[in-house]
């Protein structure tokens, strides 16, 4: 009997840094690691001691792909446990805030690190060289979220402006006005885009999953709703630890959740679209139809044609929100500090982002703790793994590996990590 | 002629990769406009498009001691895109190498490279590293001296 490994050092195109090792027996897989070296979550016990009204801001340096989703979660989890109401205008800019997050993700993810997979380029930049349009679509799509994101955070990275009860300026009606244009057009591409990557070819494989995501009696999740899931999961957010536990496995330190006596589960686009598709506005909705794309959708390698759905949303929600738009009477609820505890889990373009703190009488932060997205998706990857080698049997081992980082791929694993030194080679001309 | 776009790279919490976002500060103390620049290689293409000359000032691995200062230009440094240890996905390099395959590098790139050697989460730049990002601004602010104070970003 001989035996192989496949070993991928590091994954390219996963935001951060990972390793894959896979060993056969034979035909037969015997062991399937996704490994992260993920620096500890340090954050956890940085946030110990600081001010709640801290956290925002430290927790979005955790990533700087999702940063306003780290925002969100925090303002919401530290307003729960301080008991704040916030203006409806300000919740509906926060919502706002989010769309231009999910546009800049969703357009790097769909465009840039996964469309390469299917189109049979090892990159975006050997894609680009046959396909510039798409890369410039991208691009332009990528650019309309962060003008979305600069005009409500303050600036493009690292935003500054959104805070405990609200934000520190609320913008004018002409500065959302002025974005309605590229909006518009974003909207289109959108829709053109979804259109594309329906064409690709997806692998068939389907999975038993259960999806988690949060559920909101009328809108497509982003910041409030319970927690739900296909198999009758259906939570406060604030009861999240009661169901969910986080374990150490020893070849990755990052944690894997799972759900209790349950084990893996799927959050992202695929589990909001399952879960939520009825309450995808008409343009979103529109466009999956015609495209084929209905729920159940247990392809995992379809999340492409997902992501590019919620693209749609995300353009279509901003228009919406901009064209109702009135400016809250104050930018921010004023807060009043008290100790007490707050959860709160709102939607990362990945999944499901929970935060949880705990507060002194001063408003000083006595703990905390955050479960990423790619933590509850990690074991769920592995899985997926597991069941999709054996049909590659057959294949070399150059295209296995390429299909494993593929499968990978559809769950936008973001290992944070978020150093970005350049490690090169000079040539002396 | 246009000023130059200065562009400073870096995360604050990771030790040495805060060495561009130092001179980015010390920078803007004297009143020169930078772009502050985190993880976003795509944000970097649309930034310098159009511009005629841009510096690009990061944190570098190359082996060197730590706070070494290098400068090189866009077109003879060999960015080993997929040999990039601990960086993000899509970077500084990508973004360069994508540049260059779809027209949008400024005419003149240059990149001047701070060594860093330790990059834990949490940490600021080593002493040595934030010595030569004192004087890296001080070598733009020289070279800056001649241009009015407006950057040389295309404004789109």
């Amino acid at each position: 009997m001989t035996s192989k490994t496949i070993k991928v050092d590091c994954l390219a195109r996963v935001e951060g840094e990972a390793a894959l090792q896979v060993k056969f027996r034979g035909d037969r897989v015997e062991d399937v690691k996704l490994k992260v070296f993920e620096p500890p979550r340090m954050f956890e016990a940085f946030l110990r001691g600081r001010h709640a009204f801290e956290a925002p801001d430290i927790t979005a340096r955790i990533c700087g792909i999702c940063p306003i989703a780290y925002q969100m979660s925090a303002v919401h989890a530290i307003e729960r446990a301080l008991g704040v109401k916030i203006d409806p205008a300000v919740r509906l800019l926060r919502r706002l805030f989010y769309c231009g997050e999910w546009i800049e993700s969703h357009a790097l993810h769909v465009f840039m690190l996964h469309a390469p997979d299917f189109l049979g380029y090892p990159d975006a930049v050997a894609m680009a060289r046959d396909h510039k349009d798409k890369v410039e679509l991208a691009l332009r799509l990528k650019k309309t979220g962060n003008e979305l994101v600069t005009v409500l955070g303050g600036r493009e990275i690292h935003p500054i402006s959104a805070c405990v009860g609200g934000f520190y300026r609320a913008p004018s009606r002409s500065e959302l006005r002025a974005l309605e244009e590229n909006l518009k057009w974003a909207l289109d591409a959108s829709i053109a885009a979804t259109k594309l990557v329906s064409t690709f070819e997806f692998p068939p494989f389907e999975q038993d999953y259960e999806f988690v995501a949060l559920s909101h009696p009328k809108e497509y999740p982003l910041c409030e709703g319970r927690l739900v899931s296909n198999r009758g999961l259906d939570i406060d957010v604030s009861d999240y630890e009661e169901h969910f536990f986080e374990q150490h496995v020893k070849h990755s330190n990052a944690l894997q959740s799972q759900l209790k006596k349950r084990g893996s589960y799927h959050v992202g686009p695929l589990a909001r679209f399952n879960l939520n598709f009825d309450r995808l506005p008409a343009a979103a909705r529109q466009t999956a139809e015609e495209c084929g794309l209905k729920p159940p959708c247990l392809n995992p390698f379809r999340s492409i044609q997902v992501r590019a759905v919620e693209l749609v949303f995300a353009c279509e929600e901003a228009l919406r929100i901009i064209a109702e738009y009135e400016p809250p009477a104050a930018p921010r609820a004023k807060v009043k500090l008290r100790a007490g505890a707050g959860a709160a889990i709102t939607e990362a373009p990945r999944g499901i982002l929970y935060h949880r703190y705990e507060v002194d009488a001063e408003g000083l932060i006595v703990a905390a703790k955050i479960v990423p997205p790619t933590s509850q998706n990690l074991k769920r990857i592995e899985e997926d793994l597991w069941h999709f080698i054996p049909q590659l049997n057959g294949r070399s081992t150059e295209e296995m590996t390429l299909s494993c980082e593929q499968a990978i791929r559809n769950y936008d694993p973001c290992i944070s990590c978020a150093t970005h030194f350049l490690r090169m080679e000079i040539v002396r001309e | 002629m246009q000023r130059p776009l200065v562009i400073c790279c870096g995360n604050a919490d990771r030790g040495d990769d805060g060495a561009g976002l130092l001179v980015a500060h010390l920078l803007a103390e004297s009143g020169i406009e930078v772009l502050e620049h985190s993880l976003d290689g795509l944000a970097l293409i649309e930034a310098w498009s159009g511009a005629e000359r841009a510096i690009l000032v990061d944190a570098v691995v190359t082996g060197a001691a730590p706070g070494t200062i290098i400068r090189v230009s866009g077109e003879s440094a060999r960015v080993l895109r997929h040999d990039i240890g601990l960086t993000h996905s899509f970077g500084v390099a990508d973004a360069i190498e994508l540049a260059r395959e779809l027209g949008r590098m400024p005419k003149r790139l240059e990149i001047i490279g701070i060594e860093g050697s330790r990059f834990e989460p949490g940490t600021e730049p080593a002493p040595v590293v934030a010595e030569s990002a004192a004087r890296v601004a001080s070598q733009i602010r020289e070279e800056l001296e001649s241009f009015p104070n407006e950057s040389g970003c295309s404004g789109d």
